[in-house]
């Protein structure tokens, strides 16, 4: 734990604890697990941006169907190639964590299930996200019939404006109503 | 000062410079100010790793989340509540009726003839009964040591302190959680809810994902097709279910009143030490089976939605088991009051019978129910499947253990000890019975939403039920004149009564009096009181109402607009 803490720097410790969500605890934690995912040279550069495959392997996110997204969604990268650097990873840390509020887990969960980054979640990106959560393989999918009825029934429940596409405060409305998300949005290390 | 600093704490760092730098102090101040916000912001930090440093079981319920989601967890969660809870209770407890009586007298007085032999563990009898965890091991004397320490007032004073404790924190963590879970949420739309939000992210077990994609899956396809056959009901149909529903409301409501009344003809036979055993071992048994039987109901009704399922197995089981308990209460209050010289460490003997026994069925259920049922279900009959864990009957098994130490507190102040123990060794239990023999729920009710109705539905009967029968204790009957701290008194209250009188000779104490006199005596008072409150209450109402159209309207018009 000493060697760690030495590593981040006291100041940068309290300017990460004013940044994020994230406790002490929680900082050095994520300090030591990214660190573990740097190659030997990596080790010695400030700012290395570890590569999203290498990222995939942490247990925690190894196995969510929107992981690929998540990455995507944090990585500041111009490239958007999803790879991370520490602070995008503090960053994904602090919006999945206990205690970031509603809006910010909202605001992130939009982007996440906007696949095609444009700022509404349109029937494409609606199908997408079905097929993310029931399954990718040909037989596990929802057939075409049911999935036109599908994206029907969540755009006539939530789409207020009759726009055809649910927009963020839309998608904030429906998410008001769920007391469960906060507690479901969540990923700990 | 203060305000300023109080201020600025709450603010982040670049808006906190700034609000420092406009100020218009000297520079010695303004560097005091913001020494002092640091500092103040720093401790916040430190509370927060403390705090979760000393998290209780933090591994374990990560573990818990990622392979069985979020709503079992939930149960584990309150189970740790209840141990907290029930840590506090003893340290209340503990600390002032007990440590105060050992100081003094610090060996128990037990007579020569009794000794420990071993089946005083499961009745609590025999050598228990002279020691200070029954009511008879209090005496009524005021301790002289350093100060006088009247045990007759720290005992009802830490009781009834204890109970109003106990009240206000369950209703402020209801209110609390109706206000953030309830009003907000509708049971109108699901599909969309289904689809936006109901994705467990801390879920990172790689099985447990597959198998929420499978459920989630028929349960859209489900829902898909109930939409499309909701309204093939004839007439003669919904008849027929409304019979069903009538006639197992019948069966099951006979069935609790026939479990009632058979606890109270077995009570009359309860004699000597191990026979005393029999009266908990029924009541567990079937606290055990009748609940089975209940469960198989749902084979012949059918609900529009799995949620008034759940809400109708839940309150036909509350009902089960209060009626077992009231019928016990009345049996204690009524026979056992008037049948034995010490009657209150009989009551509680009887009680701490029912939570060790309870606690036995608890592990042999968790046993027979889980794992038996894992075995059948992957071995024997493939059909079954591995079992699922019921979170419904779960916590109501949890509320009931709860509500046996709420009754016991007065009869047996350190029952709470016991139940440390007890839910101590249950979060270990149910996390290996869980994760050997379980699967996650096949579906994903509204887990929080189902939790605040659960304590709600389940805390104020069975809460107010373990108070009322407390005060009615301390208000209506006479104790036992050999024993207790208590003894020679009509009732337990009149302690306050003679309080007062002592106080009346000790100038400066007149206001206590006055106040004893006018209001807490005073039937006007209590009147008024309850005309106000039902005043206020039907304000309220209105105010929701009215606020209830209003956004009704609002609703309207973002349609209306966008159109």
């Amino acid at each position: 734990m000493g060697t760690t803490a030495s590593q981040l720097g006291k100041d940068l410790l309290s300017e990460y604890q004013e940044l994020t969500f994230l406790t002490k605890q929680e900082i050095l934690l994520a300090h030591k697990r990214f660190t573990e995912l740097l190659t030997k040279d990596e080790k010695d550069l400030p700012n290395t941006r570890v590569p999203m495959e290498r990222i995939l392997t942490l247990p925690e996110l190894k196995s969510n169907p929107f992981r690929r997204r998540i990455c995507h969604v944090f990585s500041t990268c111009e490239q958007k190639d999803g790879s991370l650097t520490f602070e995008d990873f503090l960053d994904l840390l602090s919006a999945f964590s206990d205690s970031a509020t509603l809006e910010i887990k909202s605001h992130y969960a939009f982007r996440i299930f906007d696949f095609d980054d444009d700022g509404t979640l349109d029937s494409g990106d609606l199908e997408k996200l079905v097929n993310c959560l029931t399954g990718e393989t040909d037989d596990t999918r929802l057939t075409v019939e049911e999935m036109r009825q599908l994206i029907s029934n969540i755009l006539e429940e939530s789409d207020i404006d009759k726009d055809g596409t649910v927009n963020l405060s839309e998608f904030q409305h429906v998410i008001s109503r769920s007391p469960d998300f906060v507690s479901s949005f969540k990923i700990v290390l | 000062e203060q305000d300023l600093v109080k201020e600025f704490v709450a603010l982040s760092t670049r808006d906190r410079i700034r609000a420092i730098r406009d100020l218009p102090m000297s520079f010695e101040e303004k560097k005091h100010i913001r020494l002092l916000s640091q500092f103040f912001r720093r401790c916040g930090y430190s509370i927060r790793s403390a705090r979760q440093t000393l998290e209780l079981w933090q591994g374990i319920m990560k573990e818990i989340g990622g392979k069985f989601g979020t709503s079992v967890l939930s149960y584990f969660v309150f189970l740790k509540w209840l141990l907290m809870f029930n840590i506090f209770s003893f340290l209340v407890n503990f600390g002032f009726i007990t440590i105060p009586l050992l100081v003094y007298d610090p060996l128990p007085n037990i007579p020569p003839n009794v000794s420990f032999r071993g089946l005083e563990i499961l009745t609590g009898a025999g050598y228990f009964n002279h020691t200070v965890m029954y009511y008879g091991g209090y005496s009524n004397e005021t301790l002289v040591g350093l100060v006088e320490y009247n045990m007759q007032l720290a005992y009802f004073f830490t009781i009834a302190v204890y109970m109003v404790l106990c009240g206000l924190a369950l209703i402020f963590s209801m209110a609390r959680s109706f206000k953030t879970n309830y009003v907000l949420a509708e049971s109108t739309s699901n599909g969309a809810w289904q689809l936006l939000c109901s994705w467990d992210f801390s879920i990172t077990n790689e099985r447990a994902v597959r198998q929420r994609k499978s459920n989630l899956r028929v349960q859209l396809k489900e829902s898909l097709s109930e939409k499309a056959q909701m309204e093939l009901l004839t007439l003669s149909e919904k008849l027929k279910h409304f019979g069903v529903h009538l006639g197992s409301w019948l069966l099951s409501t006979g069935l609790a009143v026939g479990c009632g009344a058979s606890i109270y003809y077995l009570c009359q036979y309860e004699q000597q030490e191990a026979e005393t055993l029999l009266v908990p071992f029924v009541v567990s048994l079937m606290n055990l089976v009748v609940p089975l039987f209940y469960s198989l109901f749902y084979k012949f009704e059918h609900y529009s939605s799995q949620r008034t399922q759940i809400y109708a197995l839940v309150v036909r089981n509350v009902l089960l088991r209060m009626s077992i308990l009231g019928v016990l209460c009345f049996y204690w209050m009524n026979v056992v009051a008037k049948k034995f010289s010490c009657w209150e460490s009989r009551v509680g003997q009887a009680l701490y019978r029912l939570v060790i026994v309870d606690f036995l069925f608890l592990m042999l259920g968790s046993f027979f129910g889980e794992f038996l049922s894992n075995v059948i279900g992957t071995r024997l009959l493939p059909r079954l499947g591995v079992p699922e864990f019921d979170i419904a009957r779960n916590v109501l098994e949890l509320i009931y253990a709860q509500t046996l130490a709420w009754i016991g507190i007065y009869f047996s102040p350190l029952l709470p000890a016991i139940q440390i123990v007890k839910f101590f060794i249950l979060f270990y239990l149910k996390k290996v019975s869980l994760t050997q023999n379980c699967q996650p729920p096949r579906r994903t009710g509204r887990a929080a939403q189902m939790h605040t109705t659960f304590i709600a539905l389940l805390f104020f009967p069975f809460f107010v039920g373990a108070l009322s029968m407390v005060a009615y204790t301390s208000w209506s009957l006479t104790p036992s004149e050999q024993c207790g701290p208590f003894r020679g008194l009509n009732n337990t209250f009149s302690v306050v009564g003679v309080w007062i009188d002592d106080l009346e000779e000790i100038p400066g104490s007149q206001w206590v009096v006055w106040i004893y006199q006018h209001v807490i005596r005073s039937e006007l008072f209590y009147f008024l009181i309850t005309l106000i409150i039902l005043v206020i209450m039907y304000i309220f109402w209105q105010v929701t109402q009215g606020r209830k159209d209003l956004i009704g309207l609002l609703r309207q018009q973002i349609v209306n607009v966008s159109v």
